[in-house]
Formats: structure tokens, sequence, C-alpha cells
């Protein structure tokens, strides 16, 4: 280990070492730069992310509907009110039943097939499966859900159309409250399963070819190299998906939500975001609204943090 | 195969071997299955888009066209503004672009190669919007684009989106973070000033990044959903992907099946060919930028 003098870390940065010169603009200037340079992305970032944090703080102090011009205070009853009305609950449930069954859907059963598709990484038919795994991901999720409307129609959609070839009772998906979320369930899975596979793929890839080697020189069979080795070096990829998923998965399905179903029927397919958007945008109970935002955001940044420490302990970094 | 390679010490039986081929032969078999899944709503709105009306409503289920039309184009067209909302999703979508570069570039190259007071305690700052959800922010910016009069217009959706940059900030900053101090160095000994230094060594060296950057952020901004949902009201200033609600919004166009399905495609078309462009590079640039693993 080399002791780092003071001196090396001076030239880690790009000042030129200061030879006591004069005043002068050139000076001025440059010791200025830095702020130009960060200054756009710096007031964007204030007025657009960090204001609204505190304005929505305020708002949700306040009943108001947008349009009257004075706001009445009430105090924490935005908060505190929430529970009584049926709606938050029954968003709060559909929350709930999202992450409990997407993060098994959406970081579990890729990860499956990315080692499935592993052993077969080289064969020639690699890419075409890449594109079509990947496909789902990029395009928009509104344009996505209107693609399975399509599918999910219940009178011309295929999947009745092939129910009834069966000689099945049509399912009526959408507007069926106890398949409606598993609906939406799907459309979620399929957006997200070939581009978490994916960066499950390239993890394996990352894996140094030595540490192979050697287990193998040492005797050790495939499935004891995959667990002993490649997982344990891909965890910080599984923490990675795993975190993401649990943080956003509820944000994601907005745009299908509000595609297929606006939250229905009788509010199966609501959660807590599109309960914000509703109270907001349909109902225009701003104080609500930005109540319901405090809490997203504090319930984000909590799993934020609690899952960051516990990746900190439990990865491995390769 | 170097898998089997490597195996050829164990003097495999011909048994063996035989089972192992079998086993591939399984899990391809299971991988097309999977493939199957995830391309065969794209089949059918292209299969859709080019079937005449009264196929769509038939029993018969075929993906190829029984008399392929390409009238569902024009009648989309006809019927709602499909034009001026591919025009909107495309200026919004290279203006955002646009805009996201000409911030986080230079201060990217701030974070990563200047020191100066704050610098830390800034860069953090930036990276914590990555854990704010576009939602939260939501409403108050709704009542400032309103007060702007930014209501219906490209500024109302471009501008406010702009900040979402954290993650290119980060990824950039990588990338100029790797470039080597001596190149750095030796601009500074030649009397470079910081603009110079950015402008003439340190952009030309990350274009890749930028590549990326690009690539990511339009597609972003082309597919995104609930901002322009609230800000783009008029009917003509739709983008595609807000857009498209309105076919299921009245009786007669909520069975137009052929044209909405041409929309769809028209909306999805972009995103897939520039995939097809950059698929090696935007999977690259995930795995080394060490965020994504």
């Amino acid at each position: 280990m080399a002791v780092t003098s003071p001196d090396q870390s001076a030239m880690r940065g790009t000042q030129p070492v200061a030879t006591n010169r004069a005043w002068s603009w050139y000076r001025v200037s440059e010791g200025m730069t830095p702020y130009f340079l960060i200054a756009p992305l710096l007031v964007l970032i204030g007025v657009f992310i960090y204001w609204p944090l505190v304005y929505s703080t305020y708002l949700s102090f306040f009943d108001w509907n947008f349009v009257r011009p004075d706001k009445n205070y009430v105090g924490w009853d935005n908060f505190t009110r929430l529970p009584d009305d049926p709606r938050f609950m029954r968003a709060l449930r559909g929350t709930l039943f999202y992450t409990v069954t997407l993060v098994p859907l959406q970081v579990f059963l890729p990860l499956g097939l990315a080692l499935l598709l592993w052993p077969i990484r080289n064969s020639r038919a690699q890419t075409s499966y890449r594109i079509m795994l990947f496909s789902p991901t990029i395009i928009a999720y509104s344009v996505a859900a209107v693609m399975w409307l399509w599918i999910f129609n219940p009178l011309q959609g295929i999947l009745n159309k092939l129910l009834v070839e069966f000689g099945v009772e049509r399912i009526g998906w959408l507007s069926d409250r106890d398949t409606a979320i598993w609906a939406i369930i799907i459309v979620a899975t399929w957006k997200t399963l070939g581009f978490h596979m994916l960066l499950y793929l390239a993890a394996l890839e990352g894996v140094p070819k030595d540490y192979i080697e050697a287990a193998s020189l040492d005797g050790a069979n495939h499935w004891q190299i995959m667990r002993s080795i490649r997982f344990p070096l891909i965890t910080p990829t599984f923490f990675f998906v795993l975190v993401t998923t649990v943080i956003s998965v509820n944000d994601d399905v907005f745009g299908a939500i509000n595609v297929l179903t606006d939250g229905g029927p009788f509010d199966s397919t609501t959660n807590i975001i599109y309960y914000l958007y509703q109270q907001g945008f349909q109902f225009f109970q701003i104080g609500a609204a930005s109540a319901v935002a405090i809490i997203v955001f504090a319930a984000t940044s909590v799993l934020t943090w609690v899952q960051f420490k516990f990746v900190e302990r439990h990865v491995h970094y390769g | 195969m170097c898998i089997m390679a490597s195996r050829t010490t164990m003097a495999d039986s011909h048994d063996h071997r035989t089972r192992e081929r079998w086993n591939t032969y399984g899990i391809h078999v299971v991988v097309i299955v999977i493939c199957a899944f995830t391309i065969f709503p794209f089949l059918w709105m292209l299969s859709t888009s080019f079937k005449q009306a009264d196929e769509v409503f038939t029993k018969d289920l075929r993906l190829i066209p029984n008399a392929p039309t390409l009238r569902n184009f024009p009648d989309a067209f006809d019927y709602f503004p499909v034009a001026h909302w591919f025009w909107n999703s495309f200026g919004i979508a290279v203006l955002t672009t646009l805009g996201k570069l000409v911030i986080s570039v230079p201060a990217a190259f701030a974070f990563a190669r200047l020191r100066f007071r704050g610098d830390k305690v800034l860069f953090a700052m930036v990276l914590a919007t990555m854990i704010v959800p576009g939602i939260v922010t939501v409403v108050p910016n709704y009542i400032l684009v309103s007060n702007l009069n930014w209501m219906n217009t490209w500024a109302g959706v471009v501008i406010p989106s702009l900040p979402g940059t954290a993650f290119f900030v980060f990824l950039l900053r990588q990338n100029v973070l790797q470039l080597p101090q001596d190149l750095i160095d030796a601009a500074r000994i030649d009397g470079a000033s910081t603009i110079k230094l950015l402008t003439q060594i340190v952009l030309p060296n990350i274009k890749p990044a930028i590549a990326v950057v690009v690539i990511l952020s339009f597609l972003g901004a082309w597919n995104q959903y609930l901002w322009p949902l609230l800000i783009l009201n008029d009917f003509e200033s739709k983008t595609l992907a807000t857009g498209m609600q309105f076919f299921t919004n009245n009786a007669e166009s909520a069975q137009m099946w052929g044209p909405m399905m041409a929309t769809a495609a028209i909306a999805t078309l972009p995103p897939l060919i520039i995939y097809a462009f950059a698929q090696k590079q935007i999977i690259d640039t995930f795995v080394t930028s060490g965020i994504k693993g």
C-alpha cells in the first residue's frame, strides 16, 4: 500500500498549483467557472424538485381546490382524515398487493430465466432472443397498455376468442374486480421481464473467468460454481433490481392503470400513486393529494435507506 | 460450448453428452416460449393494424391478415390529429434530450474534475433527487406551469422534466473520472482554461457516454406519460403516448381497432428502431456504469 502524500492528493484536482500570482481577472473567472458550469442544473433542480417538496409540505396543511383564491388552514386534518376515506384504504391495499405480487415476478422470475439462459449464451440465436426479450422495455407503458387493451377486449380480444374456441366462458378481464388487477400484473411482468433478465445476464458475464477456472480445477461442478461463485458475485445486481423494483413498482404501473382500468372496477386496481393522481386531478383535493405526496416521499426515503443499509452488509463486491 | 470443452477432462460417457445436448434443446424451447410471450403483443398489434375492419371482428384468428390493407393508417390520421401528436412527441423528445445534455455535461465535468467550495454537498444534492418519485412533485409543478401560462406548450412539458437528469450526471461524471489524468494535466500545462479543457479535451473523449445519454433520454421523453397527460389538454397538443387514450374515449373510435393499432405501431416504431441500432451500447452502458451492478 502506497501512502498518499498531501502532494499527490493535491494533484488529483486540476486547479493549476497557485504560484502566488497577483490578482488577475483570469484567476477570478477561473475560480467562478465551476459554479457557472453547475448553475443551470442546480437552478432547475431547485425550482422543479426541491421547491415542490417544500411547497407540497405547505399545501398539505391546507384545504384548497386549485381555483378558489384562498386556502383554508386545516392543520394535520389532511393526514388524519386519510384512514376515514375508504378509497384511500383500498389504495393502500392495492399498493400492498402490487408490491407483494410484482416483486417476485419482476425480481426472481427474471433471475431464474437468466440462470436458465446462461448455458446457451454463446448460441447463435442469442441476439434474436435478446431483441425479443428487451422490446417491451423500450416502449411507452401507455402504448403497451393500449396493445394489451386489445388483447383483453371482452368480445373481440384474442384471449377471450381463444377461451371460447376451447369452450371456456369469456372472462371480463378488465371489468371484473377479481381479474382486473391480475391483468395489470401481467402487463407489468411482461414489461420488465426481459430487461431484468438481461441485467442479470450481463452481471453473470462480468464474473471473472479466473475464478471459474480455479474452482473447476479444484473439482467444483456446474451447480457448485453457480451457487458459490456466480450467484454471490451477482448479488449487487440482484439487490439493485430488488431495490429499484420495490421503490418504483407502484409508480411504474400508473400508465397501465390509467389506460386499462382508471383504477376501477370499484377501486380494485388503484394504488397510492393513482389515488394521489385522482385526488389531485380528478377531485381537485390539493391538500389531500399533497399529504399523500409527503407520505409517498417519506416512505420512499425510508425504503431507500433501509435497503441500502441492507445491501451494504450483505453484498459481496467482486 | 465453452462449458462442454472445459469438461472434456472428465472423460464423460457418450450418454452424458447426449443428455447435455437434450438439456440445451430444452432450454431453447423454454426461451422461445418466453420470447413468444414478450413479442406476441407486438405481432398482434402489427397484424391488426393491417387488417380490414370486418376481419378484425371475425372469429378467425390470423396473424397474417387475409386481405392486408394500409387503410388503417390514413384512417387514423383523418380521425385524430396523429400527425400533430407525432410531431409533438418528436419535438418534445429532441428538446428534452438537448436540454438535459446542456445542463448535465458541464455539471458532470465540474463534479468530476474541479475542486470548489461545496462541491461534495452540491453533488450529493443532485444525486439525492434520484430518490424523489416524480409523482411527489406533480401538484406544485402543475400549479407553477399553469401560473407561467405554459399549459399546452412544449415548454411546459420539457422544462420541468429537465432536472430529472441525476442519473445522467452520475454516468457522465464516471466517464470523465475515467479519463487519464495525463490527458488533463497536459492540457493544463499548455495553459488551457477550464472551458477549453471541457470543450476540447473532455467532450471529444466522452462521446460514447454522451451517445448513451442521448439514446436513453430520447426514449424516456418519447415514452413519458403522466406529466404530458396533465400539461397537454388540447386535442392537438397531445403526444402519441398521451393522445392514444382518445381512441377509447368515444364509442365509435373505441371500436376502430385497426386505426388504433396503426397509431400504436407508429408510437412504438422510433423506440424500436433506436434499440435495433444501439442494442449493444445500451446494455453495455448499464453494466459498466456501475450503478446497475
